[in-house]
Order: C-alpha cells, then structure tokens, then sequence
C-alpha cells in the first residue's frame, strides 16, 4: 500500500496546493476582516466587533435585502418549476429525435454568456425596451411601465437564465418512473389528471427537489443579472457585497453579509441533502 | 382506451411555449445588433452591419477578447492536467481521505462566486498580488477545476480497472498504461468537462471583476460595465458574435462527444 502513497500524493498535490493557497486561505483570510468596523475615512480599524453582523439583524434596510433576496429565491424557482416541469415532461416521452432537438435548444441559452443574456432583457424591459414600444404601438398604453429595477424585471430575467438547469434536472427524474406504473393507473381507470397528481409528480419529487435547489442558490448568489437588471439601486446581497466593495469600500461590513450569504448556501444545500437521503433510503 | 397516453396538444404548446421563451433574449439580441435605430422596434426600422464594423474595429473590445480567450484556454489547460491526475489518484484510492478531497475539489462550485471574489480581493491586496495576471488565472482555475475533476471521476468510473492492470501485467509501466488505455476511455468525458470549464471562464464576471487591474478587461466584464453606462448598439453586435460563435461551438461539440449526455 505504501508503494501508491507517495505517487497518489505527488499527483493530487498541485491542485491541492492551489486550492489551499486561492481557495481555503482567502475565505478562511476573510473572516477576521468581517470582525472589524470601518471608519469612513480612515479605513479598518483595530478594534474587534460583531456590529457587522448584527447590522445585517437590526438594520432595517439590510433586513430587506436578505429578505428580497430570499423572496426572489423562493420566486424564481416556483416560476423555474412552473415553466420547466411540463417541458421536462415533454422532452423525457418525445422520440430520440425531438428529444435531442429540444435539449439542444435548452442548453444552448445555458453555455450563451450569462452577460448576453442579461442584456438581452434589458432590450426586451426597459422603458424604451421591445416590450413597452409594442405595448405602445399597439396601443395598450399610453407611457412605459416600469419593468426594471424592480421585482418584477429580476424575476423574469433570472428565471430566464436558471430555467434551463431545472429543465435538465427534471428530465432524468421524470425519465427514471417506470413506464408500467403510468399505464397500471391508467389500466385502473384513473384520468389524466390523476395519474400526474397521484403517480407521476410524487415519483419525481427527488428530481423537483434537486432543481429547486440548484436553482434557489443559484438565484440567491447570483451578482451579474441583479446588477444588470436592478441597477445600482435595487439590491440584493450579491450586488451589496459588490458595491461594499467596490463603491463604499466598507470591506467588514461586505465580508460579513459573504459569510451570511455563504451561510444561506451551504444550509439550504445541507437540508435538502438529509431530505434526499431520507428519500432515497425508503425508496 | 389505449395503455399509450402520449403527451396532450396543450402539454405540446406549453412545452413549445416554454422553448420559445427561452430563446427570445437572443433572438432580441440579434435583431438589435442589425438595427439602425439605438432603440428596439419590431419590425426593425432599418438593417445595418454598422455596429459589427464599429465592434469589430474598437480596440478595446478586440483587446478584451483576446484576454479572454488568453484566459479560458490557460485556465483550462491547468484545470484539466491538474483535475485529472488529482482526479485520477482520488478515483484508484491513491491518496488518504479520497472523498474529502473530492469535496474540496468541487467546493468551488457552492461558494458563491462573489464571496470567492471579494476573498481573492482582500487575499491578493494582502498578498501584493493585486492586479496580477498570475493572480486571476489561478482564481479561473479553481472556479474551472470542479468541471473537470467532475467529469474526470465519471469518466474513470465507467472505465474497467481490470485493463489497465492486464497492461501492467504485460510489462508497462505505470504512465504507459495510462496513456495507452485509460485516458483514450476517458477523452470523451475529458473534452466536455475542458469545454464547461472554458464557458465558465469564458462566462465569468462576479470574480474577475474584482481581480482585474485597470489597464485590463475581459469581454463579459467589459460589457458588464459599459450596461451601468447606457446601453449601444455595439453591444448587440458584440453579444451576437458570442451568440453565433457559442452555437457553433455548441455544434461541434456534440458532433464531437455527444455532448448533451455529459451535462
């Protein structure tokens, strides 16, 4: 067994180095950061603190950032969901033809860079955007409505962008239900409707669960699209680390709302992980 | 009633609908890069190959272009020797703790990118390594390298242990056997994971925007940037070149590898 030790070792080093040099010490680095207060002016200071922290509970303005970001989270995967299951469902009992064509065409806005797609919606949403000149011309209304900068622009745009990954969680799961429990409801006499409720759906559950996920932390660290579409002035978590950053430079305060961020992440993964397992070991 | 129930009329339109949804940020992309107007109007008032020509001859953006390229393919290139030897070692249980390593190895994935960028900011500010090429390129290769290790342990999990033990037997030594059995069985996987880590790269703003020095800028960020101050026409046409350059790509790549089985 020794005689593999030191190669194994020789070969997982480089990355391990890497990952502990650019990866572990940098968010490990990050933490004491988050501990200090920031003088505008003068900088960080010396004394230590967990005001960073706290702000994020007691501040009211931070309070209703975590909590649209989380509203938008929990949004943009029900939308995902909504849209994604029955083009999933359709996709997973089309012929190997359809089914390549269609796949084809939902990963293709997925590998399409996110900042693209990004502007893509603001074409189609600002006030002078595609959607409010038809509207116009057509003769609906009379001014622009306001569609971005908003809840209502975030959410479209983002489950634009995080539909596709719910789409190909889906399929395998709804692809993975025999066949033959479909068609005994049916032979029982059971409607359409009834099997998708009582057979199909349920069976799918750890397949919906996943995606949901995937898609909730997606949507919750997600910077490039918030930014794009809610500006500088409707935030989220992701864009007011970015502007702590980058504008404010009030490094603690942007380094704590990353550890909450990272917090939300790690257990919304966590939970659905038990879920699973629990799910998978009765099945 | 027939045992087949094939899918409705109205599941066909919802799913069409869905398909359709997904694609019109595109198509919305396309028709203004050819438009004369600044604004988007359907039917478009005017066609021009303007933008392209103003596109294809702005310094800056060719300038960012190539560093993006530049960094994809020298992200990519780490990401997969290293991926794979690691992944390799983690794969045969070479190594102690072979399945902590592979988390940490895919940890990258679940941070999310702004937190690993703002950390890399304090980190190379620290460090004096702000503003560094060498900086950012390693930064895309620890976002690029779960793509790989990922597809490189399924890769090698679908490959018989069996024949590269039957080549040592026979006398070759331990790379040799690789070369020459494993890692023809795990090309396949190995260039759809390469080809996820250089999108990734290729996509990434929430950690290169932090790690950029000023006198340099990749393509995503560029236009990133250049949105907050007003939007023009020449970012259409830019993101139409990502657009068709993505869908050829795309192309290729499952006449290649079958490409859609590895996502």
């Amino acid at each position: 067994m020794n005689n593999r030790r030191l190669p194994g070792l020789l070969l997982v080093s480089p990355l391990l180095l890497v990952l502990l040099l650019v990866f572990v010490a940098p968010v490990l680095l990050m933490a004491p950061l988050s501990l200090h207060e920031y003088l505008p002016g003068t900088g960080v200071s010396q004394q230590w603190t967990l005001a960073n922290y706290t702000d994020i509970v007691t501040d009211e303005y931070f309070r209703e950032v975590v909590l649209r970001t989380l509203a938008l989270g929990f949004g943009v995967t029900a939308i995902c969901l909504v849209l994604g299951y029955p083009l999933a469902y359709y996709i997973a009992n089309a012929g190997p033809t359809m089914r390549l064509t269609l796949t084809m065409l939902v990963i293709f806005p997925m590998l399409l860079n996110l900042v693209v797609r990004s502007f893509g919606w603001i074409a189609l949403l600002a006030n002078r955007g595609l959607v409010n000149n038809l509207l116009i011309d057509v003769g609906l209304i009379e001014r622009p409505i306001k569609m971005m900068f908003n809840l209502f622009g975030l959410l479209v745009g983002m489950s634009h962008i995080f539909l596709p990954f719910m789409v190909l969680m889906l399929v395998p799961a709804i692809q993975a239900i025999p066949k033959d429990v479909q068609a005994a409801a049916y032979t029982l006499a059971a409607s359409r409707a009834r099997v998708f409720w009582s057979v199909t759906l349920p069976m799918s559950a750890p397949g919906i669960l996943s995606g949901s996920i995937l898609v909730f932390v997606l949507t919750i660290s997600a910077l490039v699209t918030p930014r794009m579409l809610g500006g500088p002035t409707y935030k989220v978590m992701a864009t007011l680390i970015y502007d702590d950053f980058l504008q404010t430079l009030d490094w603690p305060a942007g380094a704590a709302m990353s550890f909450v961020l990272t917090g939300l992440t790690l257990l919304v993964i966590g939970l659905s992980s038990r879920v699973l397992r629990r799910w998978g070991g009765t099945a | 009633m027939n045992d087949e129930k094939g899918p409705g009329p109205a599941l066909a339109a919802a799913a069409i609908g869905v398909i359709v949804f997904l694609q019109i940020p595109v198509l919305v992309v396309m028709l203004a890069a050819f438009s004369k107007t600044a604004y988007l109007t359907i039917p478009p008032k005017g066609l021009t190959l303007h933008w392209f020509e103003v596109v294809l001859h702005d310094a800056e953006y060719l300038s960012a272009a190539w560093t993006s390229l530049w960094l994809a393919a020298g992200a990519t290139a780490a990401a997969l020797l290293l991926g794979l030897i690691a992944a390799y070692a983690i794969h045969r249980r070479m190594v102690p703790a072979a399945a902590a390593l592979a988390s940490l190895m895919m940890a990258p994935l679940i941070l999310p990118s702004v937190v690993l960028g703002v950390a890399l900011l304090q980190y190379y500010t620290l460090t004096g390594m702000r503003g560094n090429s060498l900086g950012l390129w390693l930064a895309h290769v620890v976002i690029t390298v779960p793509y790989v290790v990922r597809a490189s342990l399924s890769s090698l999990s679908s490959v018989d242990e069996a024949l590269e033990d039957a080549a040592r037997v026979l006398g070759a030594d331990g790379f040799t056997s690789f070369r020459l059995i494993t890692f023809p069985l795990v090309k396949p996987g190995l260039v759809a994971g390469g080809l996820f880590a250089f999108i990734t790269s290729l996509d990434n703003v929430p950690v290169s925007v932090f790690l950029l020095s000023a006198s340099q800028t990749t393509l995503p960020v560029k236009i990133f940037t250049s949105v907050e101050q007003g939007v023009d026409p020449s970012v259409a046409a830019v993101s139409t070149l990502l657009i068709v350059a993505t869908g050829i790509v795309l192309l290729l790549a499952e006449r290649w590898t079958g490409f859609h089985k590895h996502v």
